[in-house]
């Protein structure tokens, strides 16, 4: 009798596990399968009784809250934003993994990042979006599109990466701003030789930004399909044009063209050196305006500070868009409520930009509204750059590696150029097999 | 009693507790524990992620993957290391404290509190506290500072060989409370006679330890130094809070790689290096426990 039971226990157990093995986030499919039936309503149509849940990062919460205002003013209904710890996108995908799911979220609009969050499943198509006729098509179709439909709205013009510069260091030692990457190099070394810090970067808490420095002289392998290649696996992080990049990274640290104190320096360390002059450059991107602003007035980081983008033989820039400048909308399967949520976007993207980029002072993507004057010259010069651009990593590759830890690590000394590469090679297949890519 | 009687005894025992009785506390088991630990076998072997809806069957290549790529395995002799340092630390404080406070006076037992706090704390506060002390311009420069008479800017999280014994001694300072109480209740159960007789025989209060005292305290070491060991191996909150895996990976136990890795959508990869140190915890749990009981023996 006690074995009969056993065994039917045992039997019971095992098909229980069998047909509970799915995805969880698999079914969910909203009302508007079909991106053809997709309505968008009057931005400004009343939603009283309608509440809307938006997830954001610590670093993007701040970001719609007088877009919200202006459209709970407008509509009646209520926005939620809910702020998601960091390390945000992993919070993300560990709560969408488990069946919770917000209206709208910050996301990072890069293929990328959309397929992280199984876009396709998970995610409101949002073509024939009504804001879309009013976008530069350069910058509009930059990001946000995975395998031809467009999932995220660009809210903002996407960040850059590039070498800010402190202008009076620059005057001081009669520095023109470079125009490529030999040109760059020289001007660092001439800063050294004269007792001049020439870049600074911290690896306190998380290196994050080591990763910038070896991007951009990725940009003109980028221009000619690198990151084609290696998405079908012809061509590995560990071959001659990206291990020959994190080698010249680890050369220009071991040269000192970096600052001495880059394994305890800290992100607000580096906006305050730029800011003070203690150091002449910085690989960086967009977040360094804000990390600046934190610490001087707008004005005065204009005075201070330049931007330019740099690739190996010219000016061409590496955009990199991040979880601030794009909002996606989830299929929750509520149809009342994706409705709402497409019309938060459609009045945040036309009634409500003007009040969103003016309290943001951010360059305005819409040919219908004017960027206002308090942006600073160098948040202009970066959106500018976006026109002469390639993609990033970030942008470009169909999943993404933990390349600036792998760096940072190196940079501390406990990997080598060729261990960092091979470990970025061997996370990317991992994350590649995952998403059942072709020739991994 | 006799044969016949024992068996009539059984029976009645099984009249009035029926074993199905059982059921609602092994139901409970099933799916709280049995369940989630099956399903950590079979996902460790699909390559179930967040990128794709469909769960296939891969057999052991999460596995090989792993093993091939070494991060797993530098990850797990990070994790032996802390365990093993916090095990030595958290006794040997645990110990000293227990020995220091045993005479139940007024200030012993308000030390005893005192040093009992850590334990109730939220690990993650716990984690934060030491961050912000440990930092080149936190509290503990400042005092090391102050009486040194000179400006200390150590970066006790900044080494990529020492910030692991700084987390496993942050770790042990929140343990050592509980430790300290079940030395302390161990050290009251050693009988008084046996002491005077020592002491009557001309020993000392270190040769009474050493002989005497430390032996008699041998089931509380094994609870202590099993508990220890085996619960750093699951270590997490404190180390994320204090360093998040950094310098350069150099305090990233399995527990942080694990949760890493799950973030970015490997829930296979993430459940297989969960099930990899659930095996290397009961690999180690009971060598451990049993050389520990075997010192008890002798008592």
């Amino acid at each position: 009798m006690k074995k009969k039971l056993t065994a039917v226990a045992a039997v019971a157990a095992v098909a229980m596990t069998l047909t509970a093995c799915s995805d969880p986030t698999v079914g969910t499919t909203g009302s508007n399968g079909d991106a053809a039936e997709v309505t968008w309503p009057e931005a400004t149509a009343d939603l009283t009784g309608t509440t809307l849940t938006l997830w954001a990062a610590q670093a993007s919460a701040s970001i719609p809250e007088a877009v919200i205002e202006a459209f709970e003013d407008a509509t009646g209904a209520t926005v939620d934003v809910i702020t998601v710890p960091d390390p945000y996108e992993q919070g993300i995908q560990t709560r969408v993994a488990t069946g919770d799911m917000p209206d709208l979220a910050f996301w990072q609009p890069t293929p990328s990042m959309l397929t992280a969050i199984n876009a396709s499943t998970n995610l409101q198509p949002l073509d024939g979006a009504p804001w879309l006729e009013h976008m530069d098509p350069a910058v509009r179709d930059v990001t946000g599109i995975l395998d031809g439909t467009r999932y995220a709205a660009l809210i903002s013009s996407p960040t850059v990466q590039g070498v800010f510069y402190n202008r009076a260091v620059f005057a001081d030692h009669g520095i023109d701003v470079p125009t490529n990457w030999d040109e760059l190099l020289e001007a660092a070394r001439t800063l050294h030789g004269e007792g001049q810090t020439a870049f600074f970067d911290f690896l306190s808490p998380t290196g994050w930004a080591t990763q910038w420095a070896v991007q951009v002289q990725l940009a003109d392998a980028a221009a000619d399909g690198l990151w084609d290649r290696i998405n079908a696996g012809d061509e590995a992080f560990t071959d001659e044009t990206f291990l020959t990049a994190i080698e010249n990274y680890k050369s220009m640290i071991d040269e000192g063209l970096f600052n001495d104190n880059l394994a305890s320096a800290t992100f607000e360390d580096q906006a305050a050196a730029l800011l003070s002059g203690d150091a002449a450059m910085a690989f960086q991107i967009n977040a360094l305006v804000g990390a600046m602003q934190a610490q001087a007035s707008a004005a005065e980081v204009d005075d201070a500070v330049g931007f330019f983008p740099i690739s190996p033989s010219g000016n061409v820039a590496t955009v990199s868009p991040d979880q601030t400048n794009g909002v996606v909308a989830f299929r929750t399967g509520d149809a009342d409520r994706e409705a709402a949520a497409r019309q938060f976007l459609s009045f945040w993207m036309s009634d409500g930009y003007q009040t969103f980029i003016e309290d943001q002072a951010t360059v305005s993507l819409l040919d219908t509204v004017d960027t206002p004057d308090s942006v600073p010259q160098v948040t202009r010069d970066l959106a500018a750059a976006v026109a002469n651009s390639v993609g990033s990593i970030q942008a470009q590759a169909i999943v993404n590696p933990d390349l600036f830890l792998f760096l940072a690590n190196m940079a501390q000394g406990t990997l080598t150029p060729e261990q960092a590469a091979q470990n970025t090679q061997d996370h990317f297949v991992q994350l590649a097999r995952a998403l059942g890519a072709e020739g991994f | 009693m006799s044969a016949s009687s024992a068996a009539v005894g059984r029976v009645r025992a099984r009249k009035s507790h029926p074993a199905t009785f059982l059921i609602p506390a092994f139901a409970v088991l099933a799916v709280f524990y049995f369940l989630p630990t099956i399903f950590n076998f079979i996902y460790a072997m699909t390559d179930w992620s967040g990128f794709r809806a469909e769960i296939n069957f891969v057999g052991f290549r999460n596995f090989s993957d792993l093993l091939q790529s070494g991060t797993l395995l530098n990850s797990l002799r990070i994790t032996i290391v802390f365990a093993v340092l916090v095990a030595v630390f958290q006794n040997l404080f645990g110990m000293i404290l227990a020995l220091l406070l045993e005479k139940d006076t007024r200030v012993n037992r308000f030390a005893r509190v005192m040093f009992f706090i850590p334990v109730i704390m939220s690990a993650l506060a716990v984690g934060y506290v030491w961050q912000a002390m440990l930092r080149p311009d936190g509290g503990v420069n400042q005092l090391l500072g102050f009486f040194l008479g000179r400006d200390i800017t150590v970066a006790w999280l900044g080494s990529t060989t020492w910030t692991i014994v700084v987390v496993a001694l942050v770790h042990s300072w929140k343990w050592m409370g509980l430790s300290m109480l079940i030395y302390l209740a161990g050290l009251k159960t050693i009988n008084e006679d046996v002491l005077e007789a020592a002491r009557l025989d001309g020993a000392g209060s270190w040769r009474i330890f050493k002989d005497i005292r430390f032996p008699l305290l041998a089931p509380a070491v094994t609870f202590n130094v099993a508990t220890a060991l085996l619960g750093s191996m699951n270590g997490f909150d404190i180390v994320q809070a204090t360093t998040g895996g950094g310098p350069a990976g150099s305090t990233e136990l399995l527990n942080i790689f694990i949760f890493r890795t799950f973030g970015q959508g490997l829930f296979a990869q993430a459940t297989t290096m969960s099930l990899v140190l659930f095996l290397v915890v009961l690999a180690l749990a009971f060598p451990v426990i049993r050389t520990l009981r075997k010192r008890e023996e002798v008592l």
